[in-house]
């Protein structure tokens, strides 16, 4: 039978892990919003040399499992750094730099793959008109799509980028594999000791559920905001 | 006041326009007829920069620029010259009917929003729409759309006001009431370039019309040569064509 008492504490101890993955998750995002949409403006725009490099790196983040993305990359980084430390005699041991860093850089690769595609979808559901009108009345095309374009391709990505979002937090939890202390290593530490492995995955699924019901939450509340210009049609 | 010389634009292989040559003068109501696919929508798009012509000088009062080199700071100025109505009114969907007005106003003319906004009400109430400042394109008929479209154009107080087929995707009980809203800014001495089949309001509203065929300007003169004592060949089989049985219509 269960164990009450530990998956009690456990759920505590797994729920401790939660800020730091949304920490990584709103990091990711950060980073891979704006990388992702610029991309996006590379592949709209069709840009020579940009436009292929964004197309391949899409399908490489999309063709791959995270799991392999975070092992080339927790390998690879490492080399790399450590090149340029020793490049700019910066003398820092590598190998004691917190994963939390490389779960940054990790998930914000993979999220800024993601949302390309995400922004490309949604900045072609914004007619060209709206630009052009914008244009006719003398602004220019960053403010066009600062003031128009943008909010309007936001509306129409939002349910996308929600998804995203909860596949970004669900995917921290391989966080474990760079021994980040988030939610499920968190837990399964716990379970260690004693081999409550069902109590503890059980914890972690509660957890994981909450999170992504309230972040599902949110973005619907959000929607609902940003979309009060579609009222039904007169 | 606009003056524009030899406008030439091809789209690939394809050659739209062939030295377009076009004067209007303060006050004028301009009305520009055609065939579909003579290149009316690509002169209007081309003097106001929304399509680069491959040649060509548009001079408007003091300010020269050349449409194929111009840059961006000249074609902001001439932007600034100019207000475009759409056929298909293109209002800025996630602003309402008062901050589509005050758009123009506020971020590229500079105006304060105070200011911007007594402008922009003045312009929607001008338009008949006074009761809906408020409302969201998406609340709006295509005839409420369009006029607010025009309200748009007329706040900016441009030089020159672009229209393309204003009335053409409307539903036809409509059309009148952006006709008769056109008729009113034209009464005010508004300049306007007007690309439109409503054969009425070029003979009614009008005081130059301009027939274009192939990418050339075919005929020109006032409603009367054009409607009655049309010279060209094209010109006259093309209102055969639009005006059947009325050819003979006297002004
Ligand atoms: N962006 C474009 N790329 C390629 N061809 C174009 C483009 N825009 C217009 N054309 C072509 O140029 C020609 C003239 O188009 P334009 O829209 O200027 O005609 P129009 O006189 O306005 O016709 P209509 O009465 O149907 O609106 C058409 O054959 C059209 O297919
Ligand atoms: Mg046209």
């Amino acid at each position: 039978m269960l164990d009450f008492e530990f998956l009690i504490d456990t759920f505590f101890v797994a729920l401790s892990g939660v800020p730091v993955a949304i920490l990584v998750t709103v990091v990711a995002l950060l980073i891979a919003m704006p990388i992702g949409f610029l991309l996006a403006m590379t592949r709209i725009n069709k840009i020579p040399v940009l436009n292929q490099i964004a197309k391949i790196y899409v399908s490489f983040v999309r063709g791959t499992p995270i799991i392999i993305q975070i092992f080339v990359l927790y390998s690879f980084l490492p080399i790399v750094i450590n090149m340029f430390f020793e490049k700019y005699n910066i003398d820092y041991p590598v190998y004691d730099i917190h994963p939390i860093w490389y779960a940054f850089v990790i998930f914000s690769f993979n999220t800024a793959a993601v949302l390309i595609e995400v922004f490309r979808s949604a900045l072609s559901t914004v007619d060209k008109g709206q630009l052009e009108a914008a244009h006719s009345v003398g602004l220019t095309t960053a403010q066009a799509y600062r003031r128009v374009i943008i909010p309007q391709a936001l509306v129409s990505a939002l349910p996308n980028l929600c998804t995203a979002t909860v596949n970004l937090i669900k995917a921290t939890s391989l966080g474990y594999a760079i021994s980040l202390q988030e939610i499920t290593l968190r837990a399964k530490v716990e379970a260690n000791f004693g081999y409550n492995y069902l109590e503890a995955y059980i914890d972690i699924f509660i957890v994981y559920l909450i999170l992504c019901i309230l972040v599902e939450q949110l973005f619907k509340y959000w929607e609902k905001r940003l979309s009060r210009y579609k009222v039904a049609s007169a | 006041m606009l003056e524009i010389k030899d406008i030439h634009k091809s789209f690939g292989n394809n050659e739209i326009l062939k030295g377009v040559d076009l004067t209007i003068d303060k006050g004028d109501v301009v009305v520009i007829l055609g065939p579909s696919g003579s290149g009316k929508t690509t002169l209007l798009r081309c003097i106001n920069f929304l399509e680069r012509a491959d040649k060509g000088t548009a001079k408007f009062g003091e300010l020269e620029v050349d449409l194929k080199n111009a840059s961006k700071r000249e074609v902001l100025e001439v932007r600034k010259k100019t207000a475009f109505v759409f056929q298909n009114y293109n209002l800025f969907n996630n602003k309402t009917a008062l901050e589509n007005v005050m758009e123009g106003l506020v971020i590229a003319r500079k105006v304060p929003k105070d200011e911007a906004r007594e402008i922009a009400k003045k312009a929607l109430d001008k338009v008949g729409l006074s009761e809906k400042y408020d409302s969201y394109p998406s609340q709006l008929s295509g005839g409420q759309q369009q006029r607010v479209g025009i309200a748009r154009a007329v706040a900016l107080n441009p030089d020159i006001i672009l229209f393309d087929e204003p009335t053409s995707a409307l539903d036809p009980e409509l059309v009148g009431e952006v006709l008769n809203t056109m008729k009113e800014i034209a009464n005010e001495g508004t300049t306007m370039l007007v690309v439109t089949h409503e054969m009425g309001f070029a003979r009614d509203v009008a005081n130059k019309v301009i027939f274009m065929d192939g990418g050339v300007i075919v005929e020109e003169g006032s409603p009367h040569d054009i409607f009655v004592t049309p010279k060209e060949e094209r010109t006259k089989r093309f209102l055969r064509r639009v005006l059947p049985g009325s050819f003979d219509y006297e002004i």
